[in-house]
């Protein structure tokens, strides 16, 4: 009797520090020290729809600038005709033979200028363009 | 245009737009595209600093000579990947997150930018299947689309249910849904990519705005409504998840960024105590009707900060707003936000209609060149109380108007 009491009375100490899952006043379990295990939910994503890509080929490139002619388009933004007239200069100074046109393109940043993309295509060899920003 | 010119082309970018422009050119079709990158700022710089710092400098990307690079760039054969065309379908991600905790899940939305940093109302298909109630489309109808800045970046499109799951998150009411979708429909980013750090403006007219318990007493403006603050949250909500915006260094770049992209600056006008017809009405719907019009500019800032409010024993309120907004940039236009107190005594002054006195404001004080494009850059609005004469102004222009009857 005393030996069964004893095995009982260690059992019921042996329970009281397992840690197994107690259930809170809130309904969350506490599996571990510190952690709270809570009801788990599903939820739906709020993601549109991204349209798909169509990957484009880009233009061969010249095997040397030498005797070509490159256009240096300016978008606009502030300071920019200043920074690729300089562009420009440092093509006389380092490259002469590299024919350079300077063209400010017209209206704003992500405008088209048609007139001008047809002189580049009738006349031009490379394209920089700038400043972004 | 390296496609459409078939000519080699380096683009010069300064280096903090650096991950936007790869972005864009993954999303346009030529992941490779090359560019060379400066140091910023270029404008303010003197031939001389531009010559020293940047043509005879390095690439703060790369570390290469500029001009070397350019040359390379323009001259190195390109690789067959560069030149291969096939069509590549983007995904947004899985349909559905979870099971997990409230916890987790929160934090897993803020991680993955779904969020604007604050808790929101996790869209459980039950809550998602409520807001559905609150109209009669379809969930998989397509409501419309949204770009970062139309033209630069692509359209992303929404679906009913999509804009349904943001309105769940912004904790927006069944009730509030047809004017979400009407919002949603108008297609208009409320978070712009521009580095101007752009504001939307959202004016509600009509019978909803009873109906729906939108405020325009006391603090019209403010954050004193549930209709008010969660239509205005669900805006941005469905711009960032919907539309693809507000990604910080990719899809915004707004320089000091504006605290009006929070929830917008939603305006349900006043038109009991207007003394003019509302604005829905001045452009084209029946009073009866139920509208959102939506503004795009700087914000809107309270008249009493401008030098030209002089408060004295008899104003001139129309005198007061020509000088107001003739002070600002016209790029946007201006628009005045009128409490109605404000709004009659201009009536009384001589403007029994919003047209003759955008007329007036128009016109400069000496006939000579005007300040605006034309009288229709000029917007006036009537919300908020009649406690005292106070009104707002701001850089912002009207941009298109939606029914929220047809999304009902």
């Amino acid at each position: 009797m005393k030996i069964r009491f004893a095995a009982f009375l260690i059992a019921l100490l042996c329970l009281s520090v397992w840690p197994c899952d107690q259930v809170q006043a809130n309904g969350a379990k506490k599996s571990n020290p510190g952690t709270i295990v809570g009801p788990k939910f599903t939820v739906m994503s709020p993601m549109g729809i991204p349209p798909a890509i169509k990957t484009l080929a880009m233009a061969p490139r010249l095997n040397t600038l030498d005797g070509k002619t490159i256009y240096i388009v300016d978008d606009g933004f502030v300071g920019g005709d200043v920074l690729l007239k300089e562009m420009a200069a440092w093509f006389s100074r380092n490259m002469p033979s590299v024919n350079v046109v300077y063209r400010r393109k017209a209206g704003a940043f992500e405008a088209e200028d048609p007139p001008l993309w047809a002189e580049i295509k009738a006349k031009g060899d490379a394209v920089i363009m700038g400043v972004g920003h | 245009m390296e496609s459409n010119l078939d000519k080699p082309t380096v683009s010069i970018i300064t280096k903090y737009f650096k991950e936007l422009v790869e972005e864009n050119a993954a999303k346009k079709g030529m992941p490779d595209l090359r560019f060379t990158f400066v140091k910023s700022p270029v404008w303010g710089k003197t031939a001389e600093q531009l010559r020293k710092d940047v043509v005879e400098g390095t690439d703060p990307v790369t570390g290469k000579p500029v001009m070397q690079e350019i040359v390379a760039e323009l001259t190195t054969p390109l690789s067959s990947k560069d030149t291969a065309t096939r069509t590549v379908a983007q995904s947004a991600g899985p349909q559905h997150f979870g099971p997990d905790t409230a916890e987790n899940l929160q934090r897993l939305f803020e991680d993955k930018g779904m969020t604007d940093h604050l808790p929101i109302v996790l869209p459980t298909e039950e809550k998602v299947d409520a807001m559905l109630k609150g109209t009669s489309h379809k969930p998989d109808e397509v409501v419309g689309k949204i770009s970062p800045t139309p033209g630069v970046y692509e359209y992303w499109s929404y679906t009913v249910r999509q804009v349904a799951v943001n309105a769940v998150m912004a904790g927006a009411d069944p009730k509030d849904f047809p004017v979400i979708l009407a919002i949603a429909a108008a297609g208009k980013e409320s978070i712009s990519s521009s580095d101007n750090s752009f504001a939307e403006a959202v004016v509600i007219n009509g019978p909803i705005r009873d109906e729906i318990g939108l405020n325009y007493g006391i603090g019209a403006l403010g954050p004193f409504s549930h209709a008010n603050a969660t239509i205005g949250r669900a805006y941005t909500l469905l711009s960032i998840n919907g539309g693809n915006c507000g990604k910080v260094g990719e899809t915004y770049m707004g320089v000091i960024g504006n605290p009006a992209n929070y929830a917008n600056i939603v305006i349900a006008e006043n038109e009991k105590d207007s003394p003019w017809k509302p604005f829905s009405v001045r452009h084209g719907f029946k009073p009866d009707e139920s509208v959102v019009s939506i503004f795009e500019g700087w914000g809107v800032i309270s008249a009493k900060n401008s030098k030209f409010a002089v408060w004295q024993k008899d104003m001139n309120f129309a005198e007061e707003l020509k000088n107001i907004l003739n002070d600002q940039d016209g790029l946007f236009g201006g628009v005045a936000i009128l409490s109605p107190a404000v709004a009659n005594y201009v009536k009384e002054e001589g403007y029994d209609t919003v047209d003759k006195l955008t007329d007036w404001l128009y016109k400069s004080p000496d006939e000579a060149t005007p300040h605006f494009r034309s009288p229709r850059q000029i917007n006036v609005l009537v919300t908020g109380s009649s406690n005292n004469l106070y009104w707002d102004y701001g850089g912002m222009r009207y941009v298109k108007s939606v029914s929220v009857d047809k999304w009902r």
